[in-house]
């Protein structure tokens, strides 16, 4: 274990694992706020339709011979709003559909896929990710979708908040619901689009939505609750890929494998400090 | 004679096509309480929801703090900022991480120093002890209370709720509407509230509209709540209930 554990120290100075690091922290800070959002609106299951019709995207650029990310990013935006357009429109209860959705794209891609001449992709590197794979190109935009993201969600707080906690009292205050809705949208989508790499179509809901989830258990504040999301998605994304290197296993399960740990040692800690807290407030009390 | 704060005249409103309120007129005086009373699917949430702005109207004016209302619903932003709205109730899920201070937060307008107002509109609803739970933690009558907050922490002329006290023992109820009366009296607020409970709007309130999708009568209650009123608004068998619930 010691040699292997140096080896991979050693590691770190090569630049694709640096870029690797770089891509897994961004990718995990925007997991992390988007997620905090999603959760609150009870959108983690549009995150599960967003990642495998991901793969559709990903066919579909490999069938008309272009470079998947070309693609991806315009796909996933294109999908996300046929979805709210079908949610708006459809009798059809939002589960449903989503898992319609999700299972007709999935398949539509496997079909895709194999009918390719000569496949040009590996399938565990699409479903599990391949963060050693990131190139100096593809932090670009990734860093101008951080900014953008960040930008929208320091500007937007409060309108994401009252949305949240009610819509019809978010428009008595003059909030634009149905435009926000419709960016945060957007924003999920491009970033499962970009955390695709990474994590891979699989994981990809875990990996934005588990954060979120940790972050609910230890937090009594919306600032806290959005900023321990993004800090847990950057450090799951650090440690899961020196896990990776470590183990020579694919990044996107060691990347959510340490996040669903985060969630265990959290609910443990949230019954504690909910146990803690409950008893000072009875001594309080008295 | 003073000027009305809301003059509301021959007001329609559709929704899918169907006209849900009809031909309604009414004012509001500066500081009065005015209770909307009427059968389930009388239209009350959708007169309130086109009043604040929240849904358009067809027909009919809308002058609200002297500024007639687009047909559109969209309040411009100096009437807003002195109207508070409160839905029937909110979505709140279990472990909503939002404190109360954090929320009454929000209700303040941009200008407003929100460290001096957001401790004193908790003050004044006496919820002091509750600024660090989460919003999701609250009781019934607590949550009222904290909405209340976030209503009052920015200095509003109107306050429109949609049945404040649905779910609240009776306890928490009355106590509600004495925090009401004791807002209206301090701050000068209008109050304008649906609401099914017609001994509160009995006991409390100065003006009374029965509606069931077209105004069916106004005034104070003494004349509105009468026998043949409330026979005229709910039917027949609603007054022969009142009556046996009575005795």
């Amino acid at each position: 274990m010691a040699p292997e554990l140096i080896s991979s120290l050693s590691l770190w100075q090569e630049p694709f694992m640096q870029r690797a690091l770089i891509g897994g922290v961004i990718s995990g800070i925007l997991g992390g706020w988007v997620g905090s959002i999603a959760v609150l609106r009870q959108l983690s299951f549009f995150a599960e339709a967003l990642g495998q019709a991901s793969l559709l995207g990903i066919s579909l650029a490999l069938l008309v011979g272009l470079s998947p990310p070309v693609l991806l990013w315009p796909f996933a935006l294109g999908f996300a709003w046929l979805l709210r357009e079908l949610l708006k429109r459809s009798s059809l209860s939002a589960d449903a559909l989503l898992s319609l959705m999700c299972s007709g794209a999935l398949a539509l891609s496997v079909v895709l896929l194999s009918s390719l001449p000569g496949a040009r992709l590996s399938l565990q590197q699409l479903l599990f990710g391949d963060i050693l794979g990131i190139a100096w190109a593809d932090l670009l935009p990734l860093t101008l979708l951080l900014v953008v993201t960040l930008a929208y969600g320091v500007t937007s707080r409060r309108a994401q908040i009252l949305i949240s906690v009610d819509p019809v009292l978010a428009r008595s205050r003059g909030v634009a619901v149905e435009t926000h809705r419709l960016i945060l949208l957007g924003l999920l989508a491009l970033v499962v689009a970009a955390s695709i790499k990474a994590v891979g179509v699989l994981l990809i809901s875990g990996f934005v939505v588990i954060p979120a989830c940790v972050a609910r258990l230890l937090s009594r504040s919306f600032n806290v609750y959005v900023l321990l999301a993004a800090a847990i998605g950057a450090l799951s994304a650090v440690v899961g890929l020196f896990g990776s290197a470590v183990f020579n296993q694919p990044s996107g399960p060691m990347v959510v494998l340490v996040q669903a740990l985060l969630f265990v040692v959290a609910l443990l800690a949230g019954r504690w400090v909910g146990q803690t807290t409950t008893a000072a407030s009875v001594d309080r009390a008295r | 004679m003073t000027a009305s704060l809301l003059e509301v005249n021959d007001l329609c409103i559709s929704r899918a096509g169907h006209e849900v309120v009809s031909g309604v007129s009414f004012a509001l005086q500066p500081g009065s309480d005015t209770a909307v009373i009427g059968p389930n699917g009388a239209g009350k949430s959708t007169l309130v929801q086109a009043l604040v702005g929240l849904l358009p109207h067809q027909g009919g004016t809308i002058r609200l703090l002297g500024h007639t209302l687009p047909r559109s619903g969209r309040l411009p932003r100096e009437v807003r900022d002195q109207v508070a709205y409160l839905p029937q109730k909110l979505l709140l899920d279990g472990r909503f991480p939002l404190s109360v201070s954090e929320f009454v937060r929000l209700g303040c307008s941009p200008c407003c120093n929100h460290r001096k107002a957001v401790p004193a509109a908790l003050e004044r609803l006496q919820v002091s002890h509750l600024r660090r739970r989460l919003l999701s933690e609250l009781s019934g009558g607590e949550l009222q209370r904290v909405l209340l907050a976030f209503c009052t922490v920015h200095p509003r002329k109107l306050l429109v709720f949609d049945e404040p006290r649905t779910g609240l023992d009776p306890q928490a109820a009355v106590q509600l509407q004495e925090l009401l009366q004791q807002l209206r009296l301090q701050e000068g607020l209008t109050i304008l509230q649906i609401t099914h409970d017609l001994s509160m709007v009995r006991r409390s309130s100065d003006w009374v509209l029965c509606l069931n999708r077209a105004l069916c009568c106004q005034g104070p209650p003494e004349h509105t709540l009468s026998r043949e009123e409330l026979e005229r608004l709910y039917g027949r068998d609603y007054v022969l209930y009142e009556h046996s619930h009575h005795h």
